[in-house]
């Protein structure tokens, strides 16, 4: 029948309605208008001031009705801002289980005004409107209730309401997934540190409370309160309990020291010994020992004070044997021990800095830069023993350098630091015959080797630092201590720099600035204003910078707290401090992708006067951006198309830091035009920055890989070019290959919190365009990509695991040595002389001869069928038939032998095996994994202790060539050796 | 038959009754209530619910609607005519098929039209009157107000006054008088634009009041910045009171010249 399709074409007559005086009229008019009002909106929207006078008319009982009609008008005029209110008015009429757009779209709205509110502070949620607030807890209960969780916890911290996030996660099934959840939640979306830190303790308090606490990520949470004693009693509490305890105990101070926090660590430790020592003052007290440790944990965090002291047992010898290892991993000391060992293990190719050696000495200092970078941690010197004459050309600050690149090289070598670098350093009281050059480098080499873990050599750098006189040993010694003590804020030493400072010697006051930045890291402390106060007195320029640089480490990590100084700094007439301040919004930031931090560095990049601070101002947003690198070319695209140099050299940069090690295709092809710029330090940013990209990744990932080692060669032989060029070409190589391969640029620990000491490094390291020395700060970002298995000794077993991806896409680079024999076939003869040069300097005949093996062997890798491998030497022989066995197409896994080279592109792909005997204590695959035995009763295998060659033997496999030649080369701890001058 | 129907039948003859007799209060006490009742028919707008008495009560609504218009036409309340008006617009436009149109539409439709032009509210006239069908347009009552507004238009406000004389319909005698004072508004302010001065006996002609008093006291109500002086209604107050700005074009014209040609000579 037709009259069904009948319907009213105008809300008109039911308007009109609304004008009646009868209640009971305008009650059925409202009524048909809120059925009818998706419909004829437009027509009741003309209407609307009567139907708010109707609710707000006090006469009237049906105000709700009418509210709620006037707020879906303005929400379909889009209003929301007044359609909130009016629902909020319409009291329970408003149906939140409704699931209209309606509906969704005020809640969403009501989500957000709660949450706005609730961010500006305590205070202000007392005043936030108690119906919105009931509408926000009716949500986060009915999310509960309907078992979303993930929802709910996540409403709940941008809500600020931490009882229903607590809720939340206690009701969940799955109580340690919701709190890893939420610990991501509160680390990527939670820009306010202050209440970061409250959800944080809140968690906390939560996953102790439970029957199974996670304590890896409880401790990474208390990490970042900085909250050692709560450490420091879970340490202790797993250390005194079972075996098993204990490893995870291991695992999780392996995890702590990853972290780079060195004032924390030694925090932990040092409560650990106050624990240890309370325990052992009751030696009768035996029987309290950790039996019921979780509800002992929850009382101790219920309360947050420092809890009563679990006793030890002071007789039980396993304990204390246990606490001392743990003591051994907290200060560092054992995992620079095994990482030393597994790198030096693992050195490869000597010939590349042949190539890399310029024939003019223009680019000296950066040769011997890139040679200390290259093998950083590998405690490899031969290219400086064998180049001694070479290197005495170096003179004044190259002296300098070239001495504290050893300190590079033997970076983490604790126990013979000092000796290896004595015969530079200052004699007691009397001047020795060294330059203050060379005393000055080693001191500050001294620091480099100890960086962050500078417990022992402290004391010594003190002395150094007050015997002298000398503004370029007084510039080493500063630095030295700064990256020695590096955040530990010991008052001593802060006070012997500031009298350096004081001295106002341009030389000495720069380093003193950078020192006391590098020794109040983080502790956003007083000393600040004191240092701002400083940079305003002074005269020197060198001074101001060096200041203004340490203001802004100061302040890392403390996001908001640092806003004050940061304006301060910013607002700043004299430019230097402006650019101290782009450098206090990175670090302070670090990580974070604030956009308000993003947004003022946009603004500086683009309007400030001064280059410096618009250069500065661009790469700080690597540091801001880095734990999303895929954002950064993104957002520095426009910028580096910018008409001004230094925007562009910046833009390089800040792909460079927030992308470095990752390979990754966008920023490549952000930096692939910025390498030939017209501009020459934009090549060498691009260039220096397209290494930190690309590090260890190899032209089978990458093919560009291979394209732009090439191209650095070709700048480096290329006499038209750019001295400045030239310098980042050299400087590229060396990161290209820095550490023997075996090092990536990370500046977050695989718990994703940030690795302090990297960011400092990265960023001290940014400063090398004022004061080269500071380009070895680069070292302190390179971090070992290895996985390497630990038994409840400590000690390396023999372990297998798997990984699940072609070998060739996480090999190696191919060894430079061959890349010329190809090249030279293109290109024209003077490479093929250099190439020629480069091998008759290779002395030794041995080494030769390995060279041609090892290229022969890559052949072989490349066209098996060739049948020239019969003329590889003896040593070479077992590799070449393993070689040879290898199935004809390439396998699609390998199997890997502790400790194996796992690059973090390739930790996704790493399985353990089942049905070995270890089993790791936690799923993270790569740095140190404490194993379980599973088989104690068997005795068992160790890889590194038996000596080199089991070790050569084991990595042989994977990378036949490289391996093989360390094996007769390295083992033998480096003599030293002295270059005069 | 349903008792509730029933009822506001019998309710409803009650309310014809004392409409016929002129008792004006019980008809608005009795309307309110019919209204009130008619909110309980489910068959009714904006529902159209298909109840088996929906014809019957359809037409019930729209003949209590009708008669409510009347009504407020009786007691001169104009508002009361909109609201009832728009209530009752929905039984004539949306409900063709169900019930068969109502002998009283037009006189209606043109009573609004007219109302309209009284309210000078010419916009919504028209839209009204492109609403209609062809056909109704030659409805002697819709015709009427067509004229009057054609008249109204070309300022033949004559021909609009000697209108009143033939009213197609009782009710709207009531309008035309209305109307007439519409019409006085509009001849005041053309007048006011159109003259310096009037003398008193032209002024009223022209503004049709039979006495100077009638004349003075609208001047007083309506038009208190106009002047009477010397036997003359003076509009220069008025006049003067417009801000008059001259507006400099001649600079302006230079001005951009110039810059044009400036931006020529930089690009």
């Amino acid at each position: 029948m037709a009259a069904a399709a009948v319907t009213v074409s105008s809300a008109g007559s039911l308007l009109a309605m609304l004008q009646e005086t009868a209640p009971e009229l305008k009650l059925h008019a409202l009524a048909s208008l809120n059925s009818l009002v998706s419909t004829f909106w437009p027509e009741i929207s003309s209407n609307i001031m009567d139907i708010e006078s109707l609710s707000e008319d006090g006469e009237f009982d049906q105000r709700q009705l009418a509210s709620l009609l006037a707020s879906k008008v303005f929400f379909y005029l889009g209003d929301q801002a007044s359609a909130l209110p009016a629902a909020l008015a319409a009291g329970p009429l408003f149906d939140v289980s409704d699931d209209s757009d309606y509906t969704q779209t005020l809640l969403a709205k009501a989500l957000d005004d709660y949450a706005a509110e609730a961010s500006e502070g305590p205070e202000k949620v007392n005043q936030i409107d108690p119906r919105l607030k009931a509408i926000v807890e009716t949500m986060l209960d009915k999310c509960i209730s309907d078992g979303k969780y993930q929802q709910a916890m996540g409403m709940a911290v941008e809500c600020r309401r931490l009882d229903k996030l607590k809720l939340a996660i206690s009701q969940c099934d799955n109580i340690h997934g919701a709190l890893s959840y939420c610990i991501n939640l509160s680390h990527q979306y939670v820009n306010h540190r202050e209440y970061r830190c409250e959800i944080l303790r809140c968690l906390t308090g939560i996953s102790l409370a439970c029957e199974n606490p996670d304590f890896q990520s409880i401790c990474q949470c208390f990490m970042f309160l900085n909250g050692p004693e709560h450490v420091a009693t879970i340490l202790n509490g797993l250390l005194i309990a079972s075996e098993d305890d204990a490893l995870l105990a291991y695992q999780i101070a392996f995890d702590l020291v990853e972290n780079e926090n060195q004032a924390f660590v030694l925090d932990v430790r040092n409560h650990l010994d106050a624990m240890r020592a309370s325990g052992s003052t009751e030696p009768s007290d035996q029987t309290v020992i950790a039996a019921t440790e979780p509800s002992g944990d929850v009382q101790m965090t219920d309360d947050a004070t420092m809890p009563s002291p679990i006793r030890v047992d002071p007789n039980d010898v396993a304990q204390a044997d246990r606490l001392t290892k743990m003591k051994g991993i907290l200060s560092g000391e054992t995992s620079i021990q095994l990482t030393l060992q597994f790198l030096s293990d693992l050195l490869i190719l000597k010939t590349i800095k042949q190539s890399v050696e310029t024939r003019n000495s223009v680019c000296h200092s950066a040769t011997i830069c890139a040679n200390a970078i290259m093998h950083a941690g590998t405690t490899v010197d031969t290219f400086l023993r064998e180049n001694l004459e070479w290197l005495g050309r170096a003179t004044n600050w190259a002296k300098f350098s070239a001495t504290a690149g050893l300190g590079v090289i033997h970076r983490g070598h604790l126990q013979q630091g000092r000796a290896l670098m004595a015969p530079y350093l200052p004699s007691d009281g009397a001047v020795g015959s060294a330059s203050p050059y060379s005393e000055g480098g080693a001191l500050y080499a001294l620091g480099l080797i100890h960086a962050n873990h500078g417990e022992g050599i402290k004391q010594f750098l003190r002395e150094s630092l007050r015997n002298t006189n000398n503004e370029v040993v007084q510039h080493g010694a500063c630095l030295g201590l700064g990256l020695a003590a590096l955040g530990t804020a010991d008052e001593e030493i802060c006070e012997d720099i500031k009298n350096i400072l004081y001295t106002d010697s341009a030389v000495a006051g720069e380093a003193a600035g950078i020192g006391m930045g590098l020794l109040m890291v983080g502790t956003a402390s007083e000393k600040a204003t004191e240092m701002l106060a400083y940079a305003h007195d002074t005269q020197h320029e060198k001074i101001i910078r060096g200041l203004a640089l340490g203001i802004a480490l100061t302040v890392y990590g403390r996001e908001e707290e640092a806003d004050t100084l940061i304006e301060q700094m910013t607002r700043d007439q004299d430019p230097i401090l402006r650019y101290g301040g782009m450098y206090a919004l990175a670090l302070a930031y670090r990580g974070t992708a604030n956009n308000k931090a993003i947004h003022q560095l946009l603004h500086f990049a683009v309007s400030d006067v001064s280059d410096d601070v618009r250069r500065t101002a661009v790469l700080s947003l690597g540091f801001v951006l880095y734990n999303e690198p895929e954002q950064t070319p993104k957002i520095v695209s426009l910028l580096s198309e910018s008409y001004n140099p230094h925007v562009r050299y910046g833009a390089a940069l800040a792909v460079g830091i927030s992308c470095a090690g990752t390979g990754s295709s966008e920023a490549i092809s952000l930096l692939e035009p910025l390498m030939s710029d017209v501009v020459d330090f934009v090549r060498q940013g691009a260039l220096i920055a397209m290494a930190m990209v690309m590090i260890q990744t190899n032209e089978s990932y990458d093919s560009r890989a291979g394209t732009f080692r090439r191209q650095l060669e070709k700048i480096i032989l290329d006499k038209h070019e750019d001295t400045m060029s030239k310098m980042g070409a050299i400087l590229a190589s060396g990161i290209l290959d820095a550490g023997g391969r075996n090092v990536t640029i990370k500046l977050k620990s695989k718990s994703k919190h940030d690795k302090l000491t990297a960011v400092i490094g990265l960023a001290v390291f940014t400063q090398f365009w004022y004061w080269y020395p500071l380009t070895y700060f680069i070292s302190l970002a390179f971090s070992p990509t290895a996985l390497i298995g630990l038994n409840s000794d400590l000690k390396v077993p023999k372990f297998e695991f798997l990984s699940n991806a072609k070998p060739s896409l996480f090999d190696y680079p191919k060894p430079t040595t061959q890349q010329t024999t190809a090249a030279s076939v293109k290109l024209p003869a003077a490479i093929l002389s250099t190439y020629a040069k480069s091998k008759s300097r290779a002395k030794k005949a041995e080494s030769k001869a390995q060279e041609i093996a090892e290229s022969k062997a890559q052949e072989k890798a490349a066209a098996p069928s060739s049948e020239e491998a019969s003329a590889a030497s003896t040593s070479m022989q077992v590799d070449v038939t393993a070689e040879k066995k290898a199935p004809e197409p390439e396998p699609t896994f390998q199997i890997l032998s502790n400790p194996a080279r796992v690059l973090p592109a390739q930790e996704k792909f790493i399985k353990f095996l089942q049905g070995s005997r270890y089993e790791p204590v936690s799923a993270a695959a790569s740095g140190f994994v404490i194993l379980r035995d599973l088989k104690p009763e068997e005795p068992e295998e160790l890889v590194l202790n038996d000596g080199p060659s089991t070790a050569a033997a084991t990595n042989a496999s994977a990378t036949p060539a490289p391996a093989a030649m360390a094996v007769d080369e390295e083992p033998q701890p480096p003599p030293a050796f002295e270059y005069t001058s | 038959m349903d008792p509730k129907l029933t009822e506001v039948n019998q309710m409803f003859a009650r309310f014809k009754a004392a409409l016929a007799r002129n008792d004006l209060n019980t008809c608005e006490i009795l309307l309110s209530q019919l209204k009130v009742q008619l909110t309980k028919f489910p068959s009714l707008p904006p529902l159209f619910q298909q109840t088996p008495n929906a014809v019957e009560e359809l037409k019930l609504a729209r003949d209590i609607y009708e008669h409510a218009v009347v009504l407020s036409v009786k007691l001169e309340d104009q508002d009361a005519f909109e609201r009832d008006f728009c209530q009752l617009k929905p039984y004539y436009m949306d409900t063709c098929g169900i019930i068969p149109p109502s002998p009283e539409e037009y006189p209606i439709l043109g009573l609004n039209l007219l109302r309209l032009l009284v309210q000078n509210r010419i916009a919504e006239f028209h839209t009204e009157l492109e609403l209609l069908p062809v056909k109704a347009l030659e409805h002697p009552c819709i015709k009427h107000a067509v004229e009057f507004e054609q008249s109204f238009m070309e300022g033949a406000y004559n021909r609009v006054l000697s209108a009143r004389q033939a009213v197609p319909h009782e009710t709207y005698v009531y309008f035309m008088d209305l109307l007439a004072k519409t019409i006085r508004d509009e001849i005041a302010g053309c007048s006011e634009k159109g003259y310096d001065s009037l003398s008193i006996s032209d002024a009223k002609q022209m503004l049709m009041f039979n006495s100077d008093q009638e004349l003075h006291q609208y001047i007083t109500e309506e038009h208190p910045e106009w002047e009477i002086k010397n036997g003359f209604v003076f509009f220069q107050k008025a006049k003067e009171s417009q801000p008059c700005k001259e507006i400099p074009s001649l600079q302006l014209i230079n001005q951009t010249l110039s810059y044009a040609r400036e931006l020529e000579r930089i690009v």
